[in-house]
């Protein structure tokens, strides 16, 4: 069961989200799309949400399709500005301090790798380890290291666009470490990966980078036993609210589960064996943190 | 100061690194380039043999007859070309490719990302028009003998300077809507009628040629053409070179301060990594 950590709470939050909120303008195709990027922006994506990841914890965003939870980290990883409210990543605020915040950033979109396909995996990840200000040696030597780590050595020296789907994902992952980021934050990091490469990654994140303490990780995932293995606390988001926050072992007591996808169902309201649809929603006001 | 300096020319060059290991992937194409160099320089020789005439040399402002003439405003085109699309075809590729948004998660900001993106097409296409010059010289009497390489230099720099403002106007169009850019297809249009790239300036209607005198187009041709056939020295070449550096200092800030509000846009809306 994940303890929320207590000891290593640094005066200056990793990550501290205050009163975010994002409305994008509504899409628009034909001639009107000429219109769109002037057009006010309606389309709710997240209504004020307020949280904090101390140092050296997990928060796992946990959420349903269109939740919120990928805006909510591309607002921390400077890719979007909120329409309101205030995002700072180790004390930087994302708009006025990007630059800033990127320094301590690594960020892994589950959707999309993009790499150079025709480039080799090495050389890939040594373009990005310098423009993360890593001298040559030093990315070198960090590109090998998570080569092992991640069982990708065999991927360093061919292109790409001959890798599979599992090793370009394990390379987007390296990418996200190489700078040695003290904050960290995953889309879906397993998403393409399989059942075992997903455990080792679960294991790499928990033994090598969480355990050390110095990394905050925010990560989104769908996978329940992720989730649990991972977070010391859970954020539930429905429709850009956040629900609950707390740890795994609070919200199951709280809503009377044994699972967390019992967690989840009874949170949002939806349709539970046990529970009649919105018995369980806890506002993040109400809720124990 | 001379450490961010340091630092952007570090990470320009790392782009401009990227671009070469790509480009040496496609084994074939510098060979094939510099073939289509030789067909092109052939195609306005034979076009020069058939149209050159005493009234024609006359009419042209510089030495070397029609071939050199046509020549240097063909190659130019190129740089016009590249300028106008290498920002945004280099925003466009990492857009598609999926590398935008872990180029934007660096430390590396987002017009170094786009600025260093366009070196490599500026150095290709510098040697590519380096080829067909050695094309002309080597097989079609091209007039070397009397350029004048720190104006040929000084007009690059100029050029390049000025044409750069309308390629990141280009990328700030791109951010924005997302799709073909019909001002670089107007300006390409505006500059194959009075750029004085096939025909000189002179024989346009007076009102054409008022709208040459707004086109930093024409006062790059007419400046390199100068400084690589009339045999004249540098103070011949003030004017264009005054005249290019007045766009850049007009078009630069310009294109940048609209550069960063069609990026601070598109984070606002959530476009920017959209295609």
């Amino acid at each position: 069961m994940p303890e929320t950590p207590t000891s290593s709470v640094s005066p200056i939050s990793p990550i501290r989200i205050d009163q975010v909120q994002k409305f994008f303008p509504p899409a628009r195709s034909g001639w009107r799309a000429y219109l769109q990027p002037f057009e006010r922006a309606t389309s709710l994506a997240l209504a004020g949400i307020s949280l904090e990841v101390r140092s050296g914890e997990a928060v796992a965003l946990l959420g349903t399709n269109g939740a919120g939870k990928s805006t909510l980290l591309k607002i921390l990883a400077t890719l979007l500005l909120p329409t309101a409210g205030h995002a700072r990543v180790a004390g930087h605020d994302t708009v006025q301090d990007s630059r800033a915040v990127r320094r301590h950033l690594g960020y892994h979109a589950g959707t999309d790798h993009g790499f150079y396909p025709r480039l080799t995996g090495r050389q890939n990840l040594l373009f990005f380890g310098r423009l993360n200000h890593l001298s040559r040696a030093a990315a070198t030597q960090r590109i090998v290291l998570l080569a092992q780590q991640f069982h990708f050595e065999d991927a360093l020296d061919r292109q790409v666009r001959t890798l599979s789907t599992g090793a370009v994902q394990r390379l987007s992952l390296a990418r996200a470490l190489l700078h040695q980021p003290s904050v960290l934050l995953l889309d879906e990091p397993t998403r393409s990966l399989d059942a075992i490469a997903a455990a080792e990654f679960r294991r790499f994140l928990k033994n090598e980078i969480l355990r050390r303490g110095d990394t905050s990780l925010l990560f989104a995932s769908h996978t329940l036993s992720e989730v649990e293995l991972l977070a010391d606390r859970v954020a539930v988001i429905e429709k850009g609210r956040l629900l609950a926050f707390d740890t795994p072992a609070a919200l199951k007591h709280y809503t009377s589960s044994d699972t967390m996808e019992d967690v989840f169902l009874r949170i949002t309201g939806r349709p539970s064996p046990d529970a009649a649809p919105g018995d369980f929603v806890i506002h993040p006001e109400s809720a124990p943190t | 100061m001379s450490r961010t300096l340091r630092r952007i020319s570090r990470e320009v060059w790392l782009f401009f690194w990227r671009d070469l290991l790509i480009a040496r992937t496609y084994r074939t194409a510098f060979l094939l380039e510099s073939v289509e160099a030789l067909f092109g320089a052939a195609m306005l020789y034979y076009v020069a043999k058939f149209v050159d005439s005493p009234l024609l040399e006359r009419t042209l402002p510089q030495a070397g007859g029609y071939f050199a003439f046509s020549l240097v405003g063909f190659i130019f085109l190129d740089y016009l070309n590249v300028s106008l699309d290498s920002f945004d075809r280099s925003l466009q590729e990492a857009r598609d490719s999926g590398t935008l948004e872990h180029l934007l998660v660096t430390q590396t900001s987002l017009p170094v990302l786009v600025a260093g993106s366009a070196i490599y097409p500026f150095a290709i296409t510098t040697v590519r028009i380096a080829i067909y010059i050695v094309w002309g010289v080597l097989l079609f009497h091209f007039p070397l003998h009397s350029a004048n390489w720190l104006g040929v230099f000084a007009m690059l720099a100029a050029t390049l300077l000025a044409f750069c403002g309308l390629g990141i106007l280009s990328a700030s169009y791109l951010l924005l809507f997302k799709r073909g850019n019909p001002a670089k297809w107007f300006l390409l249009g505006i500059s194959s009628v009075t750029g004085g790239m096939l025909f000189p300036v002179s024989i346009l209607p007076d009102w054409l040629q008022f709208v040459a005198r707004l086109n930093p187009v024409s006062y790059a041709l007419d400046g390199m053409r100068t400084a690589l056939l009339a045999g004249t020295g540098f103070s011949a070449l003030l004017d264009p070179l005054a005249a290019l550096l007045g766009f850049a200092v007009v078009l630069l800030p310009c294109s940048v301060f609209i550069f960063a509000w069609a990026l601070r846009r598109t984070k606002m809306n959530g476009t920017l990594t959209h295609s």
